[in-house]
């Protein structure tokens, strides 16, 4: 019997962007009928393979072939046009046309002098529209919409031209579990009608029941492929989104100071536009503590510490040292001493490392700004021989040394540390292990660590909260971790 | 395509049915007045199309205005064209100017865009200003014909110019074409995911932008009996016409149209402060686009929340 | 001796050039405001500078002073009543903002424009100039004062460079135009170095508008071709770059000059508008400009 010819195939297809290289040399193909996930985490390459199939980023090298045709470094319109439909990550409807009239757009040809539809064409939308669920909401604007409809209305615009190839970004990002089978079923249904489908995700979970095969990426190569079951017990990808495997650590029971918590969150909501990305979340920090909270990307740790620091508005109460928050600004509340590390870092790439720390010590007088600077490098020795290259070529494991020093330069009470091992190599994360270690040992600083690779961020931590689809799911010592929460983390 | 609801459709036909009975009670101030609101409506609307639908802003509306008043000007009084052929010819050279200035200028984006239609008006002005000799320069140009010597007609005129180019505008934005143009406008990745050109698209909506406001220039020339740069190829006069849209209501083609007489009316009746009406105008304008953005037509309900 | 005239004269034009874009330059990378009412603060600054120093007759240098004072209150009513407001606005959508504040403050300029025509008629006058007389350099008769222009205006440049990389404060601005977001994590007020930034600007455009005022006269009609100049300077410079901006200025500055004296004064913006046409067709970052 013949082996179906793919719908879509990529030959060592490869993008570098100046000196970073986003995807290496990567062979793939997606057969009609077919479900396949593409999975990784932020860096791995997956968005940057999506957006050269879409025609959004040009290859560097490499072919893509869909049907057989080389579509690679086309304009996205004639991508489009051949056959290859996008849901984008975040919903873009036209906020003046009506539910129906967005599906409209997709069914319209190409042609500046047109001012009719074609003839049948509101017919065929409205039919889209019922099989994706928006019957009931034909004629309502978006801006009314529900969130899921929202979605729905992406994927309608998507199939309008009856593509032969769906590429969808995080399909289940911000729905409710009965809208996550919902669209699960939607997504079948586009496998039954011969089309093939990519979808791409942070986490092999959510594509486990739907996905018939997955492949994992990895700093921009394929460390796995298979069926979801296997990809999620594949090695290299554990050790790659757990950092190993997740052994139990035996540590001495802190002793907890009574008196008043040091930061205290109660029922915490952020929503980005209709998208929930924190939902009614609550927890309590101790003066000392090291807490960590481990989760995939996107499932809710960066808003939750943006909302923490004021950096994006949100409802519910923060109580800091005992005081209410009140209306104050992001500059505030870090000079109150709740300083973040990002996971972008946000350094001020052209200024030299010394700038860089000594522009966050501004407030201190020389003779403290001396003292601290000592203590950084003994911390972290390698920016003391760097101290005066621009930060922004230093290696990723130096700036990110560099983006704690500087953090830290402020004497922070509460330090939130975001995502510090993202893409950086195992050896640096040795290294950054031993400067928390230390950090530990020789101050009492409360450190907030948010990250994904739960072999990094167990060993130090006196609690473990772990976030999953905006809420906290579980939480305990890290001793009961492996346990508790450790086999359905992945 | 849903054009416009049956009521509002009928308020529009009652308020120019009542528009076109006005000469028989006002006087020749009120209609010269409200002439020249005309005209300045049409510039509005156009502006709206290429704003509020492509997506595109263009600082320097009266390059394109000056080129139709310019090239039918100059048709009329060198060239000896009658009146319905210099205003061809006008509309024409604005249409010409607006795709010349428009398909390498699309290339770039943001801000760079809206400086070269600025600068472009900057360069129209001097080139009247070289080439003294068949512009009139500074001085102007004036033209041997004009539509009417009396106010009536022109007014007729300006009102059914007014009408029609509104209709058509209207029809264009609320078409398949306009969907399209509000996508690329709008999210330019969206609407090359759909498989639209959106270059090709805008190119068109700058040409329609450009026939509209050629035309209307050309009328204004063979209304004023003059082309000068003071009244179509200023900047200032370029800022009113983006005032205009934003004070009625910008992504509606009719706010154009209602912000226009609401300036120019509003202009007439401070008029007896003096030079500092045009002044007090602009403020209010500016008061009015940082606290209502959405402008007059935005007040309504049936908009909010869109 | 044309030759050694159109050298002096383009480079003290240049170097007023030069300030007054490197304030608007400063206001970009910055604020991320091209602010379109660049003309009126320097041209309300040289009506000032007229009317207390001549009009008024208290004298050059405390019409200087007025000058300046009225250029760094225009500056900081731009930020206050239009651009700030705008920015704050929940009423406009965020990717509106940008166009939103390029037509607020074009509008301004066009008020300011209008005011300055109502207060003073648009009659072009010019400033005292702080140092009469004339000097003798190689056998060209040039005003004293052109040379004090250059002097000046060369002082605060590199006063204003010395300020943004040896204070600290001045730092402070320099990271805000790399990375607003880091100063914020670092516990800096965003809203106070805005405010600061502004000033500084009002500062630089009240000087360079009160020596333009003297060395080419000012006037309301002088706005929309100031405003044209700089921001020739600034794109051809590239924007967000200061050395580009230097550099962009003086050969915009000696072109001028060239027009003016070889071919006619009155022509003498059209081959800078060219030049800003091509370079936004051709390189649109400018010479140095970071894309």
């Amino acid at each position: 019997m013949n082996a179906p010819a793919p719908r879509l195939e990529t030959t060592r297809l490869h993008k570098r962007f100046g000196g970073l290289i986003a995807v290496k040399s990567c062979d793939l193909a997606v057969y009609p009928g077919e479900i396949m996930g593409l999975i990784g985490p932020n860096g791995s390459g997956k968005s940057t393979i999506m957006q050269m199939i879409m025609g959004v980023v040009k290859p560097t090298s490499g072919d893509i072939l869909l049907d057989g045709i080389s579509i690679a470094g086309k304009p996205v319109y004639e991508i489009a046009r051949a056959g290859v439909g996008i849901v984008f990550q975040h919903s873009r409807p036209l906020r003046l046309q009506t539910v129906l009239e967005n599906i409209l757009l997709g069914l319209l040809p190409d042609r500046i002098t047109r001012l009719r539809p074609p003839q049948g064409a509101v017919a065929r939308a409205t039919l889209i529209a019922e099989e994706c669920g928006l019957a009931g909401v034909l004629h309502r604007l978006p801006a009314t919409l529900p969130f899921a409809d929202l979605r729905r209305l992406e994927l309608a615009k998507a199939i309008a031209r009856d593509p032969g190839l769906i590429l969808i970004d995080e399909p289940f990002a911000g729905l409710t579990r009965g809208e996550v089978t919902d669209f699960a079923n939607l997504i079948s249904r586009f496998r039954t009608q011969g089309r093939a489908v990519v979808l791409v995700d942070h986490n092999v979970k959510s594509l486990v029941s739907l996905a018939d095969r997955a492949i994992a990426l990895y700093l921009g190569e394929k460390i796995a492929e298979g069926t979801p079951a296997q990809v999620m017990r594949d090695e290299t990808v554990r050790r790659v989104y757990l950092g190993g495997a997740i052994t139990a650590q035996p540590r001495a029971a802190r002793e907890v100071p009574s008196g008043p918590k040091l930061l205290e969150v109660e029922n915490l909501s952020v929503f980005y536009g209709k998208a929930q990305a924190l939902d009614q979340v609550s927890l309590t920090i101790e003066a000392g503590e090291f807490v960590s909270i481990v989760g995939l990307n996107g499932a809710g740790k960066t808003s939750l510490f943006n909302a923490i620091s004021g950096l994006i508005p949100s409802t519910g109460t923060i109580r800091w040292n005992g005081t209410t928050r009140r209306r104050t600004t992001p500059g505030a509340i870090a000079r109150a001493g709740i300083v973040q590390c990002p996971e972008t870092r946000e350094l001020l790439g052209a200024m030299s490392v010394a700038d860089n720390l000594r522009l966050a010590a501004q407030r201190f007088d020389r003779a403290e700004t001396a003292q601290r600077l000592d203590w950084l490098y003994t911390l972290f020795p390698i920016l003391k021989s760097r101290v005066d290259q621009e930060s922004r070529t230093l290696s990723g494991g130096e700036q990110q040394m560099l983006a704690i020093a500087r953090s830290l330069m402020l004497k922070p009470r509460l330090l939130i540390l975001d995502e510090p091992t993202l893409g950086l190599a195992p050896v640096i994360l040795g290294q950054l292990s031993e400067a928390l270690t230390r950090l530990r040992e020789t101050t009492d600083i409360t450190i907030l660590l948010g990250e994904q690779n739960v072999t990094f961020a167990l060993p130090h931590a006196d609690r473990v909260y772990v976030i999953e689809h905006a809420r906290f799911v579980w939480q305990g010592p890290p001793a009961r971790f492996a346990a508790e929460a450790g086999e359905g983390y992945l | 395509m849903r054009v416009i609801t049956p009521s509002k459709a009928i308020v529009l036909v009652l308020v120019l049915a009542a528009l076109a009975l006005l000469p028989l009670g006002a006087n020749g101030y009120i209609l010269g007045v409200l002439t020249t609101a005309f005209y300045f409506a049409v510039f509005a609307m156009s502006w709206d199309l290429l704003f509020g639908y492509a997506g595109e802003v263009n600082f320097g509306p009266t390059f394109l205005i000056g080129l139709g008043a310019y090239g039918a000007g100059m048709a009329n009084a060198l060239l000896h064209a009658p009146v319905p052929l210099a205003i061809l010819i006008g509309a024409l050279a604005a249409v010409a100017g607006g795709v010349a200035l428009a398909i390498p200028a699309l290339r770039l984006s943001g801000p760079y865009l809206g400086l070269i239609t600025l600068v472009a008006v900057l360069l129209l002005q001097q080139a009247i200003v070289i080439f003294a000799g068949v512009t009139g320069g500074e001085i102007g140009l004036s033209v041997p014909d004009v539509l009417s010597i009396d106010s009536g007609p022109n007014y007729e005129y300006a009102l059914a110019f007014m009408a029609v180019s509104g209709v058509i505008l209207s029809l264009i934005a609320r078409s398949a074409l306009g969907m399209i143009l509000q996508a690329a406008g709008q999210d330019r990745i969206a609407a090359e995911a759909l498989g639209f050109n959106p270059t090709r698209h805008k190119i068109m909506a700058f040409a329609i932008s450009a026939l509209f406001s050629g035309l209307a220039g050309a009328f204004l020339v063979f209304y004023l009996g003059t082309a000068s740069v003071s009244a179509v190829v200023d900047i200032a006069i370029g800022v009113r016409v983006i005032i205009a849209v934003v004070l009625g209501g910008r992504r509606t083609i009719i706010g154009g149209a209602i912000g226009a007489v609401f300036l120019i009316v509003a202009g007439e009746l401070l008029r007896p402060i003096g030079q500092l009406s045009d002044f007090v105008v602009a403020l209010i304008a500016l008061i009015v686009i940082v606290i209502q953005p959405d402008g007059l037509l935005g007040l309504l309900p049936a908009r909010r929340g869109a | 001796m044309l030759a050694l005239q159109i050298l002096i004269d383009g480079f003290a034009i240049s170097t007023l050039y030069a300030l007054g874009a490197l304030g608007f330059t400063l206001i970009f990378g910055v604020s991320g405001v091209l602010n379109l009412a660049h003309g009126g603060i320097l041209v309300v600054a040289a009506m000032i500078a007229w009317y207390v120093g001549t009009s008024l007759g208290f004298g050059a240098i405390e019409g200087a002073l007025a000058g300046i004072v009225a250029g760094i209150l225009i500056a900081l009513l731009t930020y206050l009543a239009v651009v700030r407001p705008i920015n704050r606005s929940r009423a406009i959508p965020a990717r509106e903002r940008e166009l939103f504040v390029l037509t607020a403050t074009l509008l301004w300029g066009v008020m300011i424009e209008e005011a300055l025509s109502y207060i003073f008629t648009n009659s072009p006058v010019t400033v005292l100039p702080l140092l009469p007389g004339t000097i003798d350099i190689a056998g060209v008769r040039t005003p004293s004062n052109e040379l004090l222009t250059a002097v000046i205006a060369w002082a605060v440049m590199i006063a204003l460079w010395l300020f943004v990389n040896r204070t600290k404060l001045g730092r402070q601005l320099l990271a805000a135009s790399i990375n607003p977001r880091a100063l914020t994590l670092l516990g800096f007020e965003l809203g106070t170095i805005y405010l600061l930034v502004w000033l500084i600007y009002g500062l630089l455009a009240g000087i360079a508008g009160v020596l333009l005022g003297s060395f080419l006269g000012t006037g309301a009609d002088y706005i929309p071709g100031l405003t044209g100049s700089a921001f020739t300077i600034v794109i051809l410079g590239g924007l967000g770059s200061v050395s580009g901006t230097l550099i962009a200025a003086y050969l915009i500055g000696y072109i001028e000059t060239f027009t003016a004296y070889l071919i006619s004064p009155s022509l003498r913006e059209i081959p800078a508008l060219i030049l800003l046409i091509l370079v936004l067709y051709l390189r649109p970052q400018g010479l140095l400009g970071r894309r």
